[in-house]
């Protein structure tokens, strides 16, 4: 594997094989491609439309890619996402709670809930897999409670502003820019987040070098929980009135962003920037194929093969590179 | 191993005794070459051992014996070079064909499956597995361990072994095989006086029958004992073969060692005076795990080995310094007390731990060179949490002119770097924490000859600096030229203390082996009583769990007695019929250490293929194909991506699962396609209140348990989920069994759908999407280890029933649909927990 590493072009290995550069190159491409194949589906008013819909799946995304980097998957992102939605709509108009409470509640409470799915995750050793599977009903069946099956309508600040515009651009891509620099400069940039990547790539050479794991682990649930708690509020006040259930959909979207962004589901080293750009191309294509006139369960099926390609692809590179690099070195000692 | 004669067992039974020639060649290794990237492991190794002869082959770590075996059994492939077993060339580097030329080998690291029986680890090891072998296998393996007075019940399970006795099922293995060439890679170890005694006798045996023995030892005396003929070999070439009786023990050491000590080593404390007063690290009473009553204090500047046959409590006493393993007793660094047990605590005190497992503990492999060494002192390259990327890289190149790393830059990937200069990166890390105390485990293990003295001068540099270090090595040459002090441990004790001139390599292994011999073995796992072994079952958890449903029933059901009416409790079971299929389907996955989120929507999927043939007029049978086809293809395509391309089974089966969904969707976007009375009728059918439905599924299950134990696609399924690299080595197709499991699984989600389109009479795909949830609930709640290898299917069946019941609660006891969703979620998360607490108990 390692020398690979050093023989073959290091700028197609990190596009190909694991590295972020690729999906922006291809969201560039989708962008291009845009008009030709659907006219319109660049026009001010489809961008616009779309973007604030990338920045829900992008800043969901981001809690995911936290997960991931710890060697987890998060199936709990339909719950939280519901979760945070009931919170943030229905405390106001069933609760009589303020708008600004609400909202507040819709990123502590996803917070607290990830911080349970870590603790369980990491103080007691249970796979994540089945710890956030389970957790993922327990939210939905809160939400039941919350809105007694009845959705509520986001508060009217809420829906303003997320709605609303500073300039030409939608506030909540604002919000999902600030999310992502945020997140991504800790994770690139501070102790904090070197410390996570290292956990990541090995927890028992973290452990070995005396770094506090399970608190930083924990943390990174918890860090996902209120990203997902972000997303939702966002969503609940763009589209008003969501259905319970909304975040059923957004389950696959995050992880094949996740993947698209080059984090290697093995952990390590979080690409979070490319995760929003990935976020980005999947909304694009989802819109691109509305436009061309594809029904919305084709859409699951388009996404779930584009998740499987790029996993392939990323698993087909370093192994062809490998089997190179092995004739080249067995050419060398005979 | 497809056909039904295995191929060793017939490769061995075409080898009549009397067809070897005494002293005819029976492992010839002719012009080995194997390079790594920059090393280069063996040069032009030519090795011949006779039929009839004990051959050792001795040599310090790393000198290329473990390599050589490898290329000898097929585990790898030589750059250069032939390898000929009793007169017949190896054609490809297979272990399967090595074995059919009989070659059984016994590696320090056994290949044993963990989570399967003593009786069915041998039967896979002699390819034994088909059914009526595996019936027979207990009482044939019991015969083959009995000899060796080990206490080893060939019922118990190899995780619930001692390793001595893990070891002699691994000998006992090969020994099964009547091979030709047997290859024992540092036997002795973990075995006492007697057991040796008893394993040279069993030798002897062999030899006289014209069989050929390898003997990797770094132990000469025994060596000497044992062995016809001695090879020797040093930095991957062979320094020469001889007549055992030719050559005395001094003569293999200086060729072993092939240098002078003393040029190699710094000077010790005593000397350069660099011992300081300060007692820097104490210990007193410390006890854990494998280690017992353990006293030890270093001064500052002072170098301490810790020696022994390896397996004597020294990585768990070190480990427990560095607050990794847990230990109860007094510590103490710089006068100050440290909590044990916590690696957090330890490393603010200022311990630095150096591993021995340097890729899994000691480096990050994706990361960088320059990354690897600020890892731990990221405070000295950032300001306020924030971290500057030119801090990192001033740091890291000084670090790498001044410990002599070899690297292209400080922005490489670690993992490029030869395993000397990885662990000089690892040094340089420890180093810049400016450790107290310097632990440091087998520090020059696989590390090249002139990077070994780098690292000596890096270590006695640490010490003369102040740090108080403590080094675990097996290399006594290491100790000798290093440590100012050596205690050598035995069964958990310090046993004897070398201080000063006493400190050789001779003391050091005589002190080793001499408290060997006094180790007498309290037999290691006493026989468990009936209940304790039965509690660490499989089967354990299905009667907890019946003993929790028949409670909940009695709750339910003295609030509301309509509960046992013959109608509801029919209901519950004709629930459960679905469970247990859907169950039983995610535990064949779950068996083999794979995980399958896309069963429900593939039941959905089935319902709404059904709903368009099996209606009134349609054909049930053409719809009933369809449905198979459907679960084949879908088994086929998940098992078929993540073995051929090993993708994450997660993501390929939640991929598939949503692809599915759409797919559904497209096909029938609304409910429609009343399902027919003809077979809804039949799926009804009851005798008394209980659905037969639900009596086939249990059958099913049982058919399944059934199968796990007793055929070769149970025990295959287990070992892979087991041990996949163990069993890959024992030549079990485990890409095979992977995607039969998958497929396997997708069929049993077939009968699921039938029972569900029946209960809800309309192509409707939506209720079958949460039973890929209720599988994993049922599985969790089975008790079934989610890492492979372990279940019963007869815990599912129970699980089933026990899920069915709860899902009906809320609407007896009138609670509101939230609960439908808390409950499955509470018990699943919470049963999880459960088991996970259990055996970590059972572990301890």
């Amino acid at each position: 594997m390692s020398t690979v590493d050093m023989k073959m072009d290091p700028r197609w290995k990190r596009l190909l094989s694991g590295g972020s550069g690729a999906i922006w190159i291809a969201t560039i491409a989708l962008f291009a491609a845009s008009p030709l194949v659907a006219s319109g589906s660049l026009s001010e008013a489809a961008v616009l439309g779309m973007l604030p819909f990338a920045a829900v799946l992008a800043i969901a995304a981001i809690g995911q890619t936290l997960v991931v980097q710890q060697r987890g998957l998060d199936l709990s992102v339909p719950g939280m996402l519901a979760f945070g939605a009931a919170l943030v709509s229905g405390l106001p108009q069933w609760y009589g709670w303020a708008p600004e409470l609400a909202i507040a509640a819709a990123i502590v409470l996803p917070a607290i809930a990830g911080l349970i799915n870590g603790v369980i995750i990491t103080r007691f050793g249970v796979m994540p897999l089945v710890v956030t599977l389970g957790m993922n009903v327990i939210l939905l069946g809160t939400v039941f409670a919350i809105s007694s099956g009845t959705p509520a309508g986001s508060p009217a600040v809420l829906a303003q502003f997320a709605k609303g515009k500073l300039g030409l651009v939608p506030n909540a891509v604002i919000v999902a820019v600030v999310v992502i620099g945020v997140a991504g400069f800790i994770a690139h940039r501070s102790i904090v987040g070197r410390r996570l990547t290292a956990i990541g790539v090995s927890e028992r050479a973290a452990t070995a070098l005396g770094i506090r794991v399970t608190l930083y682990q924990t943390m990174a649930y918890a860090l996902a929980g209120a990203a997902y708690g972000v997303a939702s509020i966002l969503y609940t006040g763009y589209v008003t009135t969501p259905p319970l259930f909304f975040g059923d959909s957004y389950l696959l979207p995050t992880v094949a962003a996740v993947v698209l962004g080059g984090t290697a589901l093995t952990g390590g080293r979080a690409a979070l920037v490319s995760t929003g750009v990935a976020a980005l191309f999947l909304t694009q294509l989802g819109q691109l194929l509305r436009a061309v006139g594809w029904p919305e369960p084709l859409q699951l099926v388009a996404q779930a093969s584009v998740l499987l390609a790029v996993v392939l692809l990323r698993e087909l590179v370093p192994s062809i590179a490998r089997a190179v690099a092995e004739r080249r070195r067995l050419a060398v000692a005979s | 191993m497809s056909s039904p004669t295995s191929p060793l067992t017939a490769a061995i039974a075409l080898l009549p005794e009397d067809e070897i020639v005494p002293g005819s060649s029976a492992l010839a290794l002719t012009g080995i070459t194997r390079t790594f990237p920059g090393v280069t492991a063996l040069a032009d190794v030519g090795l011949d051992v006779r039929a009839g002869e004990v051959h050792a082959l001795v040599g310090e770590n790393g000198a290329g014996k473990s390599t050589l075996m490898a290329v000898a059994s097929g585990a790898l492939a030589p750059d250069i070079g032939e390898v000929v077993i009793g007169g017949r060339r190896l054609t490809s580097a297979s272990p399967d064909e090595a074995r059919g030329l009989g070659l059984a080998i016994v590696r320090q690291d056994p290949a044993l499956l963990p989570d399967l029986t003593v009786a069915e680890n041998l039967a896979i090891g002699v390819g034994q597995t088909r059914r009526g072998g595996l019936k027979r296998a207990p009482r044939w393996a019991q015969e083959h361990l009995d000899p060796w007075q080990m206490g080893i019940d060939a019922r118990s399970r190899v995780s619930d072994l001692s390793v001595e006795q893990r070891f002699v099922v691994e000998i006992a293995k090969a020994l099964a095989l009547k091979p030709r060439v047997l290859v024992l890679d540092e036997p002795t170890e973990h075995l006492n006086n007697d057991e040796v005694q008893r394993l040279f006798r069993r030798v002897r045996e062999l030899t006289a029958a014209q069989a050929a023995v390898v003997y990797i030892s770094h132990r000469i005396p025994e060596v000497k004992e044992i062995a016809d003929r001695i090879t020797v070999l040093r930095d991957g070439r062979v320094r020469g073969t001889f007549e055992a009786d030719d050559v005395s023990e001094s003569q293999i050491i200086e060729l072993v060692v092939g240098r002078a000590l003393d040029t190699v080593f710094p000077p010790k404390s005593a000397e350069a005076g660099s011992l300081r007063e300060e007692e820097r690290l104490a210990v007193r009473g410390l006890s854990g795990r494998h280690f017992h009553d353990i006293s030890l204090s270093v001064k500052s500047g002072e170098i301490i080995g810790i020696a022994g046959v390896q397996g004597n409590g020294q990585e768990e006493l070190i480990r427990a310094l560095a607050g990794i393993e847990p230990a109860t007793g007094a510590m103490e660094i710089g006068g100050r007390p440290v909590k044990l047990g916590s690696h957090v605590a330890a490393a603010k005190a200022g311990a630095v731990y150096v591993p021995s497992d340097r890729h899994g503990e000691g480096v990050f492999l994706p990361l960088t060179v320059g990354e690897n060494i600020v890892m731990k002192t990221l405070r000295r390259v950032s300001r306020g949490g924030i971290i500057s990327d030119r801090a990192i890289e001033e740091v890291s190149r000084e670090q790498i002119a001044r410990q002599a790393i070899k690297t292209p830059s400080d922005r490489t990937a670690i993992s490029s770097l030869s395993g000397g200069n990885q662990q000089k990166v690892v040094l340089a890390r420890t180093l810049l924490a400016e450790p107290r105390v310097l632990l440091a485990e087998e520090p020059t293990q696989g590390v090249d000859a002139g990077a070994r003295v780098d690292i000596y001068t890096i270590l006695r540099g640490a010490a003369d600096d102040g740090a108080a270090v403590v080094i675990l090595s097996s290399d006594g040459v290491e100790l000798e030229g290093l440590c100012d002090r050596v205690v050598i441990m035995s069964r958990g004790h310090i046993v004897a203390e070398l201080e000063g001139d006493a400190v050789t390599e001779a003391e050091i292994a005589r002190a080793a082996l001499t408290s060997t011999t006094m180790r007498t073995r309290e037999d290691a796992t006493p026989r468990a009583s009936r209940l304790r072994s039965w509690l660490r079952g499989d089967h354990s958890p299905a009667a907890v769990l019946g003993l929790v449903a028949l409670l909940l029933a009695a709750f339910v059901g003295l609030n509301n007695p309509a509960y046992f009416s013959p109608f509801s409790l029919g209901n519950i079971l004709f629930a459960a019929s679905m469970l247990i299929f859907i169950g039983s389907a995610q535990q064949v996955v779950v068996m083999g250490s794979g995980f399958d989120l896309s069963v429900g929507p593939l039941l959905s999927l089935l319902v709404v293929i059904a709903s368009f043939h099996v209606v009134e007029g349609g054909s049930i049978l053409v719809g009933l194909v369809l449905m198979v086809i459907a679960a084949l293809a879908v088994g086929f395509v998940n098992g078929f991506l993540i073995t051929r391309f090993s993708l994450n089974p997660i993501v390929v089966t939640l991929a598939i699962a949503l692809g599915l969904q759409g797919t559904l969707f497209l096909i029938r976007s609304t409910p429609g396609g009343i399902i027919t009375s003809d077979v809804t009728s039949v799926i009804f059918t009851k005798i008394g209140f209980v659905p037969v439905i639900t009596l086939v599924a249990i059958a099913v299950a049982l058919g399944l348990e059934w199968a796990l134990r007793r055929t070769r696609w149970g025990v295959e399924l287990r070992a892979v989920g087991s041990r996949r690299d163990a069993a890959l080595r024992l030549g079990i197709n485990a890409n095979r069994v992977t995607l039969v499991s998958y497929v396997v699984t997708s069929l049993l989600v077939m009968p699921t759908a039938v029972i569900l389109m029946s209960q809800i009479g309309i192509g409707d795909g939506r209720p079958g999407l949460s039973f890929t949830l209720s599988s994993v609930t049922v599985l969790v709640l089975a008790g079934a280890s989610i890492f492979g290898g372990r279940g019963s299917f007869i815990g599912i069946i129970v699980a089933a029933i026990l899920v069915a019941q709860i899902l009906g609660v809320p609407t007896f006891l009138g609670l509101s649909g939230a609960w439908g969703y808390w409950l499955p979620g509470v018990i699943t998360v919470g049963a999880a927990v459960l088991y996970a607490q259990l055996r970590r108990i059972r572990k301890s």
